[in-house]
């Protein structure tokens, strides 16, 4: 019998499990994870700060999967170190577990910035379930909250924070919001749905202290200003959970590197999932796509090729989803475009009054990057034509079309159709 | 389990689909009375035209559903004994994460209940409400047609 473990108990991990089981009734699957809940959804705690949802809404899989698919669950323990040479994990507390194949599904953390006094109580990274414990007890007293960060992350908990009645600002050191996959003018639709409902946006600026005597009391900007608040969310991007790995002589960058089969340069140790550097198919170089969707996949096709499938994956590319006061908004792959290179055609269409506005960045015939403002609905069609690398020449023209849709790319995705006679 | 086709040579793009799927996921069941309901039932497949062609569009229940592996808050689930993607809306968020990545277009947001608009091959019913709307027979709803996967 082989005994396969998985480092993370969450999107990544989760749907390894799901596969290996699917595939191979009798193996040993042991989970470890360092938090001590159940397997939830990650992206929903702000949903669930926000009282939007109740708690049962945001377990991703009850105590009940893990028996009926015969895993041994470890919650509340730290590995600590992966030691390949005796294909054997060590925890925190000394224990041990062997196995014949290694998932590191092990995600990332929210970085703090260096600052003074980021370690006060009253400062928070904005990403489990425990944050959210820690963050909830506070709301009584604070009445004024400061988000770092102007990210997905810091605006969901902005929102988040506003909606439990507390006084809101953002500190964004760019000129916009969400500048990591959004450019100006579709971040400009964004900012208005925000600052509609006070939640207040301070761009261009940076916080440089974090005032306080024990608990936090104001955060000091660079400008000089300081801003009195009592609760600070620290949301300036997550880095991989990599610490277990850095003396186990497998490779990193910004996360773990793997090859097409989701496999570390230690053959049987894969990582899949936020802490997993792989090849991203619109950048056509490894990235680490820290996304929901992406750990799903990559959980998959590695838990797979753990139960010895032989699969090979694509790569990743970057998309959000972002909804804000009922605006929608989608961004897929790249935005960004160097001016100078003139393979590059950009696509735009704006219509501020209807809220609407899109994008397309083209390189060499093949859609590169898409933002979608206001009108979403046919966002999959693009994410398609982008993974598979069509060239788009023969439909660009109906980009914007409201009915560009599926019938219109058929002949030119890879599909063996089926459903229409 | 049975799966919707379409025989596009008879689609004559006249939308008694798209009626019927509407009037069948309102609350009142009547064309009279669903166009007044507060949250309007709006249809879960769309008509799409393309070279000379009309083809109905909706949610084809895969077997590697990209919605469900970016459904954030777990609500849509692949049931494999039924064959379908099923939706609990009572966890749904609104994220439209659903939206972003399905190859087909074939699930579309619906803003206004903040759940999105998908076809739930009309649940329980013996058949969906669209296979007999349809004036021409166009939409066949029958056993699925084994493909083999030589690929
Ligand atoms: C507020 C918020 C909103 C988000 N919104 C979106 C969104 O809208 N769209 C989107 O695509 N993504 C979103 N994300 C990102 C998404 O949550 C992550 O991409 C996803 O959770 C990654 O899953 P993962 O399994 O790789 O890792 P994680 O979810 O980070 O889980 C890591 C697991 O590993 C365990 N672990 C880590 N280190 C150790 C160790 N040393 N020993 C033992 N166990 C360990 C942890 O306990 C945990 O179980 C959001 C994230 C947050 C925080
Ligand atoms: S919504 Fe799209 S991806 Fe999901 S099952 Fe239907 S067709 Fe497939
Ligand atoms: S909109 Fe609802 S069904 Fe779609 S991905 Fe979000 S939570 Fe899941």
């Amino acid at each position: 019998m082989k005994k396969f473990v998985i480092i993370g108990n969450s999107a990544a991990g989760i749907s390894a499990a799901e596969e290996i089981r699917r595939r191979d009734k009798d193996a040993a699957i042991t989970m470890i994870s360092s938090e001590d809940y159940t397997a939830y959804c990650r992206c929903l705690i702000s949903y669930y700060l926000a009282k939007d949802i109740k708690e049962e809404k945001i377990v991703l899989r009850p105590q009940s999967f893990y028996k009926d698919n015969n895993i041994e669950l470890i919650l509340d323990k730290e590995v600590t170190r992966v030691d390949p040479k005796k294909n054997r994990i060590i925890c925190a507390d000394k224990k041990q577990v062997e196995y014949d194949a290694l998932l590191i599904a092990s995600g990332a953390s929210p970085k703090f910035p260096d600052i003074k006094g980021v370690k006060r109580k009253g400062v928070f990274g904005f990403r489990t379930i425990k944050d959210i414990r820690e963050i909830e007890s506070l709301l009584t007293v604070a009445k004024a909250a400061c988000v770092l960060g102007g990210g997905l992350v810091g605006l969901k908990a902005a929102y988040a924070l506003k909606k439990r009645g507390l006084e809101v600002k953002v500190i964004i050191k760019s000129q916009h919001v969400l500048s990591q996959v959004l450019d100006a003018a579709a971040a400009g639709l964004v900012e208005q749905q925000l600052t509609g409902n006070a939640i207040e946006l301070i761009k261009g600026h940076d916080a440089i202290e974090i005032i306080g005597e024990g608990d936090v009391r104001a955060v000091k900007l660079d400008s000089g200003k300081a801003l009195e608040s009592g609760l600070i969310i620290v949301a300036k991007g997550v880095a991989a959970n990599m610490n277990l790995v850095r003396e186990s002589g497998i490779a990193l960058n910004q996360g773990i590197l793997v090859n097409d089969m989701l496999a570390t340069n230690i053959p049987n140790i894969y990582a899949a999932g936020d802490v997993t550097e792989s090849l991203d198919i619109t950048l056509n170089k490894p990235n680490v796509n820290a996304l929901w969707p992406v750990a799903v996949e990559q959980g998959r096709i590695a838990g797979a090729n753990i139960a010895q499938a032989g699969l090979k994956y694509d790569g990743s590319l970057g998309m959000n989803s972002i909804e804000f006061f009922g605006l929608p908004v989608v961004s897929l792959g790249v935005y960004k475009t160097d001016a100078n290179d003139p393979s590059y055609e950009v696509l735009q269409k704006s219509d501020p009054g209807q809220k609407v506005y899109k994008k397309f960045v083209i390189k060499d015939n093949v859609l590169i990057g898409a933002i979608l403002a206001g009108k979403i609905h046919n966002s999959g069609i693009f994410l398609r034509l982008m993974r598979e690398k069509i060239n788009i020449l023969s439909v660009k023209e109906r980009f914007f079309a409201d009915d560009f849709g599926y019938p219109e790319i058929r002949d030119i995705v890879r599909e063996e159709e089926k459903i229409y006679l | 389990m049975k799966q919707l086709y379409y025989d596009i040579k008879k689609c004559l793009g006249c939308k008694s689909c798209e009626i019927a799927c509407a009037l069948a996921h309102s609350l009142t069941q009547s064309i009279l009375t669903a166009i007044k309901e507060e949250k309007l039932s709006l249809p879960r497949k769309k008509i799409l035209y393309s070279k000379g062609k009309n083809y109905p569009v909706s949610c084809r229940h895969c077997k590697d559903p990209k919605c469900v592996d970016a459904c954030m808050a777990h609500a849509l689930v692949y049931n494999k004994e039924k064959g379908i993607v099923e939706h609990d809306e009572s966890r749904c968020v609104g994220c439209w994460m659903c939206v972003m990545v399905c190859p087909y277009g074939a699930i579309r947001p619906n803003i206004k209940t903040k759940i999105p608009l998908r076809c739930d091959k009309c649940k329980d019913k013996d058949e969906p409400a669209c296979v007999r709307a349809c004036p021409t027979g166009a939409i066949i709803w029958q056993e699925e047609v084994v493909v083999d996967n030589k690929k």
